[in-house]
């Protein structure tokens, strides 16, 4: 049964989701909003934890993040930190423009510019990630503490 | 009823939540990428900007967003796929906002003289 009580009338229930998806790919995307969601929980709490319990995020500089990303699995960690989030983050945020933007014309632009800002930004988030070697990143630590 | 119930505020504070992170995320990926241009780039010079209270005081309201946003989302995934979630929802929110309340305690316990200054 598709409940209609909300003003976004989304579904509640995976049936629910199956009965009012318009096609499968919104099914899909609904899906996946649980399972990224899911995956998010311990990257993003990991990453604050990270960051801002096991650090004092005040003294953040070069040097530090620099040295976090000379570690391969905090830039495979990261990855999939900026992979997931970035996707469930656009794909929210499209939900609220279609939510709240009613004019076609309008939500057309809106989403253009959302997808791309989305997409600059993650190809900078990549970069960031994977632009150096593991060995460069060493070295580029190593000769800040020789400084 | 669903109008001003728990669970429409779990609804509004999720999608309030949701498109906060989903900016800041786009700005902090902005802003780390800078440590490309080298540590003679501006990233250090940035940061120090970043440093100053205003900042760190609305990180903490990022981490609380992501603890909020994370929590109420187990909600969601309970509510949507188990036979009980729905008939537990507003319970299940109170238990969110508690769990909300008690991980605050120890971040704001860490964070909080590091802005004051006196950690």
């Amino acid at each position: 049964m598709a409940t209609a009580s909300s003003r976004a009338q989304r579904p509640r229930t995976f049936a629910d989701a199956r009965a009012m998806a318009s096609s499968s790919s919104e099914l899909g995307w609904w899906v996946f909003m649980r399972i990224s969601g899911l995956l998010l929980v311990p990257l993003a709490f990991g990453h604050l934890w990270a960051n801002n319990m096991a650090f004092n995020a005040g003294e953040i500089d070069f040097a530090y993040v620099a040295g976090r990303l000379a570690q391969p699995g905090v830039k495979i960690f990261d990855s999939f930190l900026l992979l997931f989030a970035m996707l469930h983050g656009v794909n929210g945020l499209r939900y609220s423009i279609e939510d709240y933007v009613k004019r076609p014309g309008r939500r057309f632009a809106w989403k253009m510019v959302l997808f791309t800002v989305a997409g600059i930004v993650f190809v900078l988030g990549v970069m960031t990630l994977w632009a150096f070697s593991f060995e460069e990143m060493g070295d580029a630590v190593r000769a800040l503490g020789a400084e | 009823m669903y109008r001003g119930r728990e669970g429409q505020w779990a609804f509004v504070f999720h999608r309030m939540s949701g498109v906060a992170l989903a900016l800041f995320l786009l700005l902090h990926v902005i802003d780390i990428s800078l440590v490309m241009l080298g540590p003679d780039g501006p990233f250090d010079a940035f940061l120090v900007f970043y440093h100053n209270w205003p900042f760190r005081v609305g990180l903490l309201a990022v981490i609380a967003g992501v603890v909020y946003h994370g929590l109420n989302g187990l909600r969601i995934i309970l509510m949507d796929f188990t036979s009980w979630g729905v008939r537990y929802q507003k319970q299940m929110w109170y238990g969110v906002l508690g769990l909300t309340t008690l991980i605050g305690i120890p971040v704001l316990w860490k964070i909080v003289p590091e802005i004051l200054g006196v950690a």
